[in-house]
């Protein structure tokens, strides 16, 4: 009996963006997620790695273990990353934090640009969580990583101007950041490309939760997107960057190395990292920004097996 | 939905013989669209289109009840492609797989072991999945009796010999597990040992066509307690295949109106976790896995509850003092609402703030602070109470709670209620770690 | 999504009379352009009434090809003559819309072959050699008829747009809640659905206050089920109630500036 393959007749496509000095290109799916079957997806979803430009307060030590020697030193981390085979190397700005060094946004550039220097990789570069002091030293990253065709956030309702216009002005692409509403995310990516920004330049954030933590809201919310990409609604047709990894490693289950009805925390804290990544990966993540290298691994060997052919 | 003006035209003999009292069969099908006519007025139509027009007004994918007693559950029923649609209905079955060449009971001791509590309730594997992997019809009863006398969760009875599976089934047969499987080369047999004993039985196809071809046989015999295996192992296939079944099962292909089965088998339990945390998600109505350790099995549980609540319904936490970082008397007790997502993000907050705390949710059915001030669910009087009921200003020694930023405006009246200090905390849980900082510590 | 149907490029308006009889292109371009602008899907394609066939389908053929020289929209070939229809769409680029035919067998034999053979979609007017049904009831039945034939030619569903037929409010107001009533029950005759649309501006025929009863009822039989419409594209509070509609009736999801989106394609 021969059956009919039901194949859905999508009008529309999500917009394919390129990064950095090897011209990486994401996005640009014609269906959803991993349907070979009905549509192309022409470019794989994608890893970063976490770098911080000071060593981090509170990692727990699995997370530490495999970047020991360079937690202090960014530019040694991030050429470290790339041996660990990520696609991109995600610098986070923590030191501008008011409530640690309050690092001034020439400091905080130069610490940029050597990371950029060192890598041929994308780079995406990560203000401190503080929107108005994010606002102030991105544009000023921005203009030291000219040329670099770098990926720049996050970009918020609060203050997005600014570095929507430095990362127009000097090549970069920009994520918009929104926290956990579909309409929000489709607004600000509205009032970005009205500042001049084409569609291919920016990813937005929906803030995602990590598994059994909220996980579902953002779930629902990229594949709603995805729905609305393939069928016309161009403006939430960008890729959607993932910040799994700052997600997951808040969570018990990855962070505490001893409760014996969990097993062991090897296993346990990886699977935490990498089943919250690839499960927004079937609902159309695009952008995966990671902190262990193991879940790097792990998390290209299910894409490379979502990856090929299913047609029929 | 019922059936399409055309859908039971195309069943009809289109005679236009007028006989059923209608100008035209269009005319009569439209009638019978409506609800206005009984197919019984035409004269002329086939069994076949009978049969094919009375099985539509059953559900999209068939209900499937598996195992008998306190972890009995069901499968199927579903009715969406996407969970913001609507909702998943019934949770996938984990089923965790024993061979019967192994130590079975040793593996069965751990498998009842795979139960967690999460935020107060308890979540658990569904089916031991007993395999026929020596080839050998007295091993495999043995196999079957150990695992059925070791524990209360249904059986999953994997023998493609139907020898093998009458003899599992004289032992196991009353307490409904499910049969594995009906292939195109022992269908006969292994539908009348389902039918016998009236447990569901997979239905296993190499591929989606001859899938549909073996359902309709095996449907040809009366028996429609039916799973679906489409065959596919590799995960790209699996995930397509699942996705067709379910579609076309909403596009009311009857072939295809019944929950399935998706393997996760892999010899590297990581990947195997991976695997099956996407079957979950991507409609398998059963899981089947190997790996019996907690930490590959604790992800696809919690995966599982997340990706089938109710997203029209909040999911709410229970209003209880939790501590967070073994809090001691001088810490600081934070209040938010019990919407779980409000819970966790205060919860996670507090822990990345690295300040021992406890924080209380007062119960606002689920909602989320500014929703919940709006409907008056979150109000000086509820935080008063719960903060009373709980008796948590008795375990500190600094009579003041945190309040969130955004119902500043409720601090006087809840302080007046308590007879203690209303602090007003930040705005987002964000917000916390550098609160802490600047507020709490330097007081 | 809803679809606009620019009706604006139709030999009845002088300014395209004119146009057809000078062969310029001009002020067709530029409706082409003003439509697409205000949130036009398709343009409607008319050329009004003239004597020969030949000449019509020859006029058919410059007007699809001059406004598709102006935007990259479809156009809704609007004629009853076959070859008209025949020369529109064979110099049509991408996918085009057939307006229309009727339930009469004839039509339906012509035009579904044609819509078949150019993969085009095609208005189904719910009226036959009897004329236009009053009831509800009368139209689905046409309707019906509609559905199986384009069914047996093998039109996918959403490629037929049903339109139940809209009179005016001032002379056949018993017709409104019918027209609302076949709207929802033309969503019942198959799986997929067929769409729907109408010739909006119908309902205001020579009546005061045409803007108002045009959108209100647009509204009303958006939430029956209504998928497009012939209108005017460039009546912003129209369109304004189109894109209000769709987002009330959650079609697209909602952001701030919702009603500029809904005109951009």
């Amino acid at each position: 009996m021969a059956v009919t393959i039901a194949k859905e007749r999508w009008t529309s496509k999500v917009a394919e963006m390129t990064l950095g000095p090897n011209g990486l290109k994401v996005g640009g799916e014609t269906t959803l997620p991993f349907l070979h079957f009905e549509g192309e997806m022409p470019n794989r979803p994608v890893t970063a790695l976490e770098v911080f430009d000071m060593e981090p307060q509170d990692w727990p030590d699995i997370l530490k273990e495999p970047f020991a020697d360079v937690l202090s030193d960014p530019v040694a981390w991030a050429k470290k990353i790339v041996e660990y085979g990520a696609d991109m190397v995600a610098l986070r700005l923590m030191s501008a934090h008011p409530d640690w060094k309050d690092a001034s946004a020439d400091e905080v550039a130069k610490t940029a640009k050597a990371v950029a220097e060192a890598i041929d990789v994308p780079l995406i570069v990560l203000g401190c969580g503080v929107e108005e002091k994010d606002g102030q030293i991105l544009p000023v990253v921005a203009e030291a990583l000219e040329g670099k065709r770098c990926l720049i956030g996050c970009a918020t309702a609060e203050n997005y101007k600014s570095i929507t216009a430095a990362s127009n002005a000097y090549g970069h692409s920009v994520i918009a950041s929104s926290p956990l509403d579909i309409n929000l995310c489709k607004q600000l990516n509205i009032l970005i490309t009205e500042m001049g920004l084409s569609l291919d330049r920016i990813a937005f954030d929906p803030l995602v939760g990590a598994l059994g933590y909220g996980i579902e809201y953002a779930y629902s919310i990229m594949e709603r997107a995805r729905m609305g990409a393939l069928t016309g609604d161009k403006m939430l047709a960008t890729p959607i960057v993932c910040f799994v990894g700052m997600e997951a490693w808040k969570a018990k289950e990855a962070k505490d190395p001893d409760v014996p009805e969990w097993g062991p925390q090897a296993d346990r804290a990886i699977l935490w990292e990498v089943t919250t990544a690839t499960t927004f990966a079937i609902a159309g993540g695009t952008i995966f920004i990671l902190r262990h290298p193991e879940s790097v691994k792990r998390f290209n060997a299910f894409i490379n097996e979502a990856m090929k052919s299913n047609a029929y | 939905m019922g059936l399409t003006g055309l859908e039971i035209f195309k069943q009809l003999p289109k005679k236009n013989c007028k006989e059923c009292g209608q100008p035209t069969c269009l005319a009569f099908a439209m009638q019978l669209a409506a609800g206005k006519a009984s197919l019984d007025a035409c004269p002329y139509v086939s069994d076949a289109a009978r049969e094919a027009l009375d099985a539509a007004s059953a559900p999209p994918v068939a209900l499937v009840k598996i195992g008998v007693g306190e972890k009995a559950f069901q499968i199927g029923n579903e009715t969406v492609l996407f969970r913001h649609d609507k909702r998943f209905e019934h949770p996938t079955g984990i089923a965790i797989q024993v061979s019967d060449n192994e130590d079975v009971k040793a593996k069965v001791d751990q498998i009842n072991k795979l139960v967690f509590d999460r935020v107060g309730q308890v979540h658990e594997v569904n089916m031991v999945a007993v395999s026929n992997d020596s080839g050998d019809a007295a091993k495999f009863a043995d196999a079957v009796k150990t695992a059925q006398d070791n524990t209360s969760y249904p059986l999953l009875l994997i023998s493609s010999d139907t020898g093998a599976m009458e003899k599992a089934l004289e032992i196991a047969g009353a307490n409904k597990p499910v049969v594995y499987a009906a292939d195109a080369n022992n269908y006969e047999a292994m539908v009348a040992l389902a039918k016998k004993y009236e447990a569901p039985l997979v239905v296993k196809g190499s591929d989606l066509n001859s899938l549909a071809e073996l359902v309709e046989k095996v449907a040809g015999l009366g028996y429609k307690n039916l799973i679906l295996d489409s065959g596919a192992r590799e995960f790209s296939k699996v995930v397509a295949d699942q996705t067709q079944i379910r579609r076309q099962a909403l596009k009311l292909f009857r072939p295809f109106g019944y929950p399935t089965i998706a393997f996760a088998n892999n010899d590297d339990p990581i990947m195997e976790s991976v695997n099956a945390s996407t079957y979950v998600a991507k409609y398998a109505g059963i899981v089947v896995m190997t790996s019996a350790a907690p930490e590959h099995i604790l992800p696809v549980i919690t995966l599982r509850l997340n990706v089938y609540t109710d997203p029209q319904k909040p999911i709410a936490v229970e209003s209880k003092i939790y501590e967070i970082l073994n809090p001691g008397p001088d810490a600081p007790v934070l209040i938010t609402t019990n919407f779980s997502l409000s819970y966790f993000c205060v919860a996670g907050d507090t822990e990345a703030s690295r300040v021992p705390a406890y924080i209380i949710p007062v119960d606002t059915d689920g909602i989320s602070v500014l929703t919940a001030w709006a409907a008056g669910k979150f109000t000086p009087e509820t935080i008063a109470d719960t903060v009373k009921k709980l008796g948590i200003l008795e375990k500190v020694n600094h009579n003041s709670i945190i309040i969130p930023g955004g119902v500043a405006v409720l601090s006087g009246k809840t302080a007046e209620l308590l007879g203690a200090e209303v602090i007003v905390g930040p705005r987002e849980s964000a917000g916390i770690p550098s609160f802490f900082k600047q507020r709490w510590l330097n007081k | 999504m809803f679809e606009i149907i620019g009706e604006r490029i139709n030999g009845l308006f002088l300014d395209i009379r004119e146009a057809i009889a000078n062969k310029d292109p001009k002020p067709v371009r530029d409706w082409a352009v003003k439509q697409a602008q205000a949130g036009a899907y398709w343009l409607d394609v008319n050329t009004g009434p003239i004597a020969s066939k030949e000449e019509q389908a020859e006029v058919m053929a410059w007007l699809v090809k001059t406004a598709q020289e102006a935007v990259e929209l479809p156009c809704c070939i609007d004629t009853t003559n076959v070859l008209a229809m025949e020369e529109g769409l064979k110099v049509h680029k991408g996918k085009a819309m057939i307006n229309s035919t009727t339930a009469e067998q004839a039509k339906m034999d012509a035009l579904f072959p044609l819509a078949a053979n150019y993969g085009a979609a095609i208005v189904a007017l719910t009226m036959n050699e009897k004329g236009v049904p009053k009831s509800a009831e009368d139209r689905i039945a046409l309707a019906m008829e509609l559905v199986a034939n384009a069914d047996a030619y093998g039109i996918p569903m959403p490629d037929l747009y049903i339109d139940p037929l809209v009179l005016p409010v001032n002379v056949a107001q018993e017709h409104g809640p019918e027209v609302l009533e076949a709207l929802r029950q033309v969503k019942l005759l198959a799986n997929p659905a067929p769409k729907t649309t109408c010739g909006l501006s119908n309902i205001s025929q020579k009546a005061p206050n045409r803007p108002l009863i045009n959108r209100t009822f647009l509204a009303m039989a958006m939430v029956c089920g209504l998928d497009s419409a012939v209108m005017d594209a460039c009546d912003d509070e129209l369109v304004d109630t189109a894109a209000t509609a769709s987002i009330i009736l959650n079609q697209s999801i909602y952001c701030d500036s919702y009603l500029k989106i809904f005109r951009q394609k």
